[in-house]
């Protein structure tokens, strides 16, 4: 019998990993529609987010509601540095030559990808390479029953504060005028210059916004997995990085979909093979998306994707 | 309006430009696109370029509106310095533009797109709004519709309603018949003069000459990136050089 309790709960934690992934991969969609380049340091902001919650933790014992606006304020200020590092430098050419170029677009990806490396390397080298341990007093382990279903606290904070973070990110984008901003480069970054948009301003306030919920993301799924490390970013970083691309690189929606379908896949393929195939999983899906729906599952044919 | 110093010398002629464009040069690589373009738009008046494909028509007007970095010249706009603002400078100045290729947001609404036109406008958007949506009724019509899926009459009224939404001192048209059926370039073109009696000055690019010079007063014609006629849109209407050319003898 496979819809047990048992696979109820793997689903529910798959849901979670999944949103996880979700969280990041709205980053990846977000930065990408702006500026149609991959942002390769985005698991470093994670990671950040991570170490610098435990940092506060450590030093200041501050309730876990405390914090999640400070992890927001430095995945912000990480995102807009970031912008200002390895993104800024390459948006001085503005001939039309230069915008359509492709070693201008590869020189961009390399140079977030130099970032990633640098920034990871630092944070080994500050805080060596080991996981470190979460006080117990902030672990989101503690079992809480739902009926028949045993659900860990983590998983119940990391769907509530996902659920806040989608809306708010729906209420920016289609409420407010800095979204409608965002919508507009994403979809013609020369129209909106036409009607006066700062271009270069929403580029970097979305970076910020993505960065938030990267960095969120981060210290989340320490709180929940116990520990971090200077390498948790890498793989939900590429787990994000295949949702976004499955869910067609530019819609929020299918990046949101193909990272819970990801999530729920993995968590329910660990009931069938040993855990470390799980990322054949996410591969497989990947790549029967990819010869599939090249477009990806979500995707409407970008111009210039 | 204030009237010190340096404007009230420019309302003492009897007619106030709006737009000076002086020796304007335009570098794209090796090549100069722009070889000192001098141009006038008076305050109020319809003017148009004419020219050929590729004599830099679009060049002088993305540098106008900030899109192209000028390498030589000046742009004074209401008797201010505007040369080389960002373009996004240039629209809260008050110099709006229809772009070439139209450059509407076509996942968005229409509704979006003209929001989006009138962001720099602190209030009375809606009112703005209600007014375009009476100036283009077939706008109304196709408000919660994605722009994409306009027909290309309807994308370029679009366009210019975008632009008109930041209610500009100058807008600047390119191209606006392109591509579209004679009628509703017609349309289109009626329209200009209603747009100027609003109070809004134009400049318009156009290959279509004949259109651009029915509804223009001045006009300018441009070779090789440079300015190599200009006068009233009626004298050269009635010029052998611009009938041989462009009005097909």
């Amino acid at each position: 019998m496979v819809f047990d309790v048992f696979f109820l709960q793997q689903v529910i934690n798959g849901l979670s990993i999944g949103c996880v992934y979700a969280l990041m991969a709205i980053g990846f969609t977000l930065i990408f529609g702006v500026l149609n380049v991959v942002n390769f340091a985005h698991g470093e902001v994670y990671t950040i987010g991570a170490f610098v919650g435990l940092m506060v933790i450590t030093a200041l014992a501050p309730p876990l509601l405390a914090v999640v606006p400070l992890v927001l304020a430095v995945g912000a200020v990480s995102g807009v540095g970031l912008e200002r590092i390895a993104f800024r430098p390459f948006r001085r050419f503005t001939d039309e030559a230069s915008q359509k170029s492709r070693a201008m677009r590869e020189a961009t990806l390399l140079s977030s990808l130099a970032v990633s490396i640098v920034t990871r390397e630092i944070m080994m080298h500050i805080f060596g390479g080991d996981m470190q341990g979460i006080p117990s007093g902030y672990l989101l382990q503690q079992p809480v029953a739902i009926g028949p279903i045993m659900v860990a606290s983590g998983s119940l904070v990391i769907f509530a504060t996902s659920a806040v973070m989608l809306g708010a990110l729906q209420f920016l984008l289609y409420r407010t005028q800095t979204g409608l901003g965002i919508r507009a480069v994403s979809n013609n970054q020369l129209g909106a210059r036409y009607v006066g948009i700062n271009t270069d301003r929403t580029i970097v306030t979305t970076f910020a916004v993505g960065s938030m919920l990267g960095a969120t993301a981060g210290i989340l799924v320490g709180l929940y997995d116990g520990a971090i490390s200077p390498h948790m970013g890498f793989a939900p970083g590429v787990k994000a990085f295949v949702a976004m691309v499955m869910g067609g690189l530019s819609s929020i929606p299918g990046a949101v979909a193909c990272a819970l379908l990801l999530g729920v896949s993995e968590s329910i393929a660990t009931e069938f093979l040993s855990s470390g195939w799980k990322d054949l999983i996410t591969y497989s899906l990947l790549v029967i998306t990819l010869v599939f729906f090249p477009q990806g599952l979500f995707g409407h044919g970008r111009e210039r994707a | 309006m204030p009237l010190d110093g340096a404007q009230a010398s420019n309302t003492a002629v009897a007619t106030r430009r709006i737009l000076e464009v002086r020796d304007l040069t335009v570098r794209m690589g090796p090549q100069e696109i722009l070889r000192g373009v001098s141009l006038d738009v008076a305050e109020g008046a319809i003017v148009a370029v004419l020219g050929a494909n590729g004599v830099g028509k679009t060049t002088l007007m993305r540098a106008l509106s900030g899109i192209y970095r000028t390498s030589g010249g000046a742009t004074v706009f209401d008797g201010e310095d505007m040369t080389d603002s960002p373009s996004h400078e240039v629209v809260r100045r008050g110099l709006a533009q229809a772009p070439e290729g139209r450059q509407i947001f076509g996942t968005m609404t229409v509704r979006e797109n003209l929001l989006l036109g009138g962001r720099t406008l602190r209030h009375d958007r809606a009112a703005r709004m209600e007014r375009m949506l009476e100036l283009f009724p077939r706008l109304r019509e196709r408000l919660t519709q994605k722009a994409g899926s306009l027909s290309g009459g309807e994308q370029q009224m679009l366009c210019i309603a975008r632009a008109l939404m930041s209610k500009p001192r100058l807008l600047l048209l390119d191209e606006p018949s392109l591509g579209l059926a004679p009628m509703v370039v017609k349309q289109i073109f009626d329209l200009l003069v209603q747009i100027r009696s609003e109070g809004t000055s134009i400049l318009l690019v156009e290959q279509n000459a004949r259109a651009a010079l029915r509804v223009a007063d001045h006009a300018y014609v441009m070779e090789a990136g440079r300015v190599t006629l200009s006068g009233s849109a009626a004298d050269l209407a009635a010029d052998p050089r611009v009938r041989a050319a462009y009005l097909g003898g």
